[in-house]
């Protein structure tokens, strides 16, 4: 927005400004970049938890970190074959 | 019980050694005892910028190998009481040091001094995770451009990961002329981007080069701003609550601006 009206006014958008929008992006980046062992333990926590109620076969799951725009979002697929009735077990 | 601060940065040359000095020697004139302890082994430079370098007989590297007592590896600043300097070896390299050993040496320097420093070297690594081990909360050095801000994030997240709290942010070798004239991030740009607390702000200030040359911390001669922004950070440690001067040099209109709007 700012910078906008900057420009409307002919001015030359201030670095200070270009610098903070560029590390932002870029710091957003580093930050969700994680590693493969974070993600394997992840990946190993989450099925322990989700197979106390579904069925589903370990290497039929998929997890990955997409981007859309400037957010990143954690997209985990378990495919279950049946779920476990959890008022059997009471 | 004191308390064991780290002082790290990521990048290398934001000023992780200067701070370490003038903190350190700050806290000494406010009356605390301190030790400053050098974790930057195989690139010492905390003793040359002290003033020290010709009084260093041994190094935390004979303590470890048991080569003298860690309060006979202590060297004490004789211009101030309370201060105390342990050298890092400068014949040993990173990987020489574990992380435990450098965690019993803050650990017993805690039950004595109010407040040990411990200066970090730069990077992630080895020298990184030994300047970390035994320290309670850090201080997180940054200069306001790009690659110091994005290397400080990243020794955030790893300071937050260890448990390591608080984490302040100390932004130094600030321009308030760059800053009014919009060619450097303020330090309300540099906090939105880190997230952290901050403790201080430096501005840029030739005297650290000439008392640097000297051998003698800024912090004695306490005229130049950069002393007087040391002295102010020190308190703060202290537990004294001192408010961040704004140092932002704005130009000629707002200024005249300012004169007629800002309660004075």
């Amino acid at each position: 927005m700012n910078l906008s009206i900057k420009q409307l006014f002919g001015r030359k958008p201030k670095s200070s400004n270009i610098a903070k929008q560029r590390l932002k992006l870029v710091i957003t980046q580093d930050r969700v970049d994680v590693d493969d062992r974070f993600m394997t333990r992840l990946h190993h926590e989450l099925a322990e938890v989700l197979a106390k109620y579904f069925e589903f076969s370990a290497n039929s799951v998929k997890m990955n970190l997409k981007q859309e725009g400037n957010s990143y979002i954690l997209v985990a697929d378990f495919p279950y074959t049946k779920f476990h009735d959890m008022s059997m077990r009471r | 019980m004191g308390k064991v601060i780290v002082v790290t940065s990521g990048k290398g040359g934001v000023g992780k050694t200067t701070s370490t000095a003038n903190l350190g020697t700050a806290l000494a004139l406010l009356g605390k005892s301190v030790v400053l302890v050098d974790a930057d082994v195989g690139l010492r430079n905390l003793d040359i910028v002290m003033g020290l370098e010709s009084r260093v007989v041994y190094t935390s590297m004979d303590v470890i190998e048991k080569q003298c007592e860690l309060n006979k590896a202590l060297v004490r600043d004789r211009r101030v009481d309370g201060l105390m300097l342990l050298a890092a070896s400068q014949k040993n390299n990173k990987d020489d040091m574990q992380p435990e050993q450098m965690k019993a040496i803050c650990d017993k320097l805690r039950t004595t001094y109010d407040f040990t420093l411990v200066d970090s070297p730069a990077g992630i690594e080895r020298g990184f995770r030994n300047a970390s081990a035994g320290a309670d909360e850090a201080i997180v050095v940054t200069t306001p451009d790009v690659s110091a801000i994005r290397d400080a994030d990243r020794i955030i997240g790893l300071l937050q990961n260890v448990e390591i709290e608080p984490i302040n942010l100390v932004i130094n070798r600030f321009s308030p002329q760059l800053v009014g004239n919009g060619s450097m991030m303020d330090q309300a740009d540099v906090l939105d981007i880190l997230n952290i607390d901050l403790i201080g702000v430096v501005p840029e200030d030739s005297a650290v080069i000439t008392s640097t040359n000297r051998g003698i911390p800024l912090v004695y001669e306490d005229g130049s701003p950069g002393a007087q922004a040391y002295m102010r950070i020190a308190r703060r440690l202290t537990g004294q609550r001192i408010p961040i001067p704004d140092l932002e040099q704005k130009g000629l209109f707002s200024n005249i601006l300012n004169w007629f709007t800002k309660k004075r």
